[in-house]
């Protein structure tokens, strides 16, 4: 079998990379797929804490460059699902202990027993982000709709359009919050992808539960009444090529917006 | 009286209809951006897309009579491709004869412009402009309507 790689990438930092890779890792892996989640944040390594698996490491990624292991043996399998494992990142190394060479044949050899290969790449358009590159076919790119993040994506899009290798990129839109693009204090999703013209693959709400989940090193996919798990579940369907509408992100009407609604009503009349 | 305005304030803010505030900052940031991303896709510096303004400016003055504060300057993306798009509010066409007085009286303003001694950065600009002009004048004008003042740099930029 020949797996498909994909990068998960954005250019700014702090906009969700990890929690991304995490959560469509997790969701694929529910869905009976094989997947091998690689953190290539050298020194900088978050992936296993989001997937509550930092105890269980033993080696890492430059323990198998460097040929200290097999590169099986610093699999790390998830708690609950057997078809996700980890590769995790070197915290004590910098991004010069791996080479692009390098990262592309651990691609290589990983997508030959496994279905999916998601390569979490470091903020960044230097030597990290060249590495995590080079051995996927598609790319993932993880914004949020803020000026920074968007024209960091948009240096990230340039960039992924040169490289002969990704044959395709879509964007992932973070921490979306409906009630500030209803007040016009947020740029809406259509802003978004106008601005940057690249198909979307998914949009997120901002979630307190991500902040939750991640307390416990629990994907968030894995609680079923959470929208931003849903919305991951769905982004996972729509890599599997599944056509899933975009959720409707407007918040239900509470008791205070009832109210407010009325008074706007009333004032509107006076 | 204060903390009274700031309580009416803060709760009109909270009253008032969501369709109100339509110049609220995401116009704002959508601006900034697509004006920032033009520049970081194109390469332009801001002073660089100030000077090419200029220069439009100067050229198409010769043959309309135009809206120079109105004058637009754009990069429009549609899919892969990046447009130029520039928006001239024309208040009128010039007519055969003012183009070419037009055409003449330039010519001779830029010949006689001094060349001003002023800070060491600011000739180097002045000079690079007065060799574009000359370029550009002696492409149209013939030999006679020469000054006798023209720079040697601008002859050195005819031969190369």
């Amino acid at each position: 079998m020949t797996g498909r790689v994909i990068v998960i990438t954005s250019g700014k930092g702090g906009v969700g990379k990890t929690t991304t890779s995490a959560n469509i890792g997790t969701a694929l892996a529910k869905d009976g797929y094989k997947v091998v989640l690689i953190d290539t944040d050298l020194g900088l390594r978050n992936l296993d804490l989001l997937l509550g698996l930092e105890n269980r490491i033993v080696y890492t990624i430059v323990d198998v460059i460097e040929e200290r292991c097999k590169l099986k043996q610093a699999l790390v399998k998830d708690k609950k699902n057997p078809n996700l494992s980890l590769l995790a990142a070197a915290q004590t190394r910098d991004k010069t202990a791996v080479t692009a060479e390098q990262l592309k044949e651990i691609c290589d050899t990983l997508k030959e027993e496994n279905d999916f290969v998601l390569v979490d790449c470091p903020a960044g358009i230097e030597q990290g982000f060249q590495n995590a590159v080079a051995g996927a076919s598609e790319a993932i790119v993880v914004t949020t709709p803020e000026m920074s993040a968007i024209r960091d994506a948009d240096r990230i899009i340039g960039l992924l359009e040169a490289k002969e290798e990704i044959t395709s990129y879509k964007l992932l839109l973070n921490r979306v919050r409906p009630s500030l693009i209803k007040s016009n204090d947020m740029m809406s999703v259509d802003d978004v992808v106008e601005i940057l013209s690249c198909p979307l693959i998914g949009i997120i709400p901002e979630d307190t539960g991500i902040i939750t989940s991640t307390n416990k090193g629990e994907p968030i996919v894995n609680d079923e009444d959470a929208l931003a798990g849903k919305a991951y579940r769905n982004v996972a369907l729509r890599i599997l090529g599944e056509e899933v509408p975009f959720l409707d992100l407007d918040e239900p009407k509470g008791f205070m917006a009832k109210i407010k609604n009325a008074f706007s009503k009333l004032k509107a009349k006076v | 009286m204060g903390i009274l305005t700031d309580l009416y304030n803060t709760v009109a803010k909270f009253f008032r209809p969501q369709e109100e505030s339509d110049d609220a900052s995401k116009s704002v940031a959508t601006n900034r951006l697509k004006l920032v991303l033009m520049q970081d896709r194109t390469n332009l510096t801001p002073k660089i897309l100030e000077q090419m303004r200029g220069e439009l400016i100067d050229l198409l003055s010769r043959y309309v009579e135009m809206d120079k504060e109105l004058l637009e300057l754009n990069f429009e993306q549609e899919g892969d491709q990046v447009a130029l798009m520039l928006s001239i509010p024309v208040i009128r066409a010039k007519d055969e004869e003012e183009i070419e007085a037009a055409l003449k009286a330039e010519k001779i303003d830029s010949e006689e412009e001094p060349i001003p001694e002023e800070t060491e950065s600011e000739v180097v600009q002045e000079e690079v402009f007065a060799e574009e002009c000359d370029n550009i004048q002696t492409v149209s004008a013939p030999e006679e309507f020469k000054g006798e003042n023209t720079e040697p740099s601008a002859e050195e930029h005819i031969e190369a």
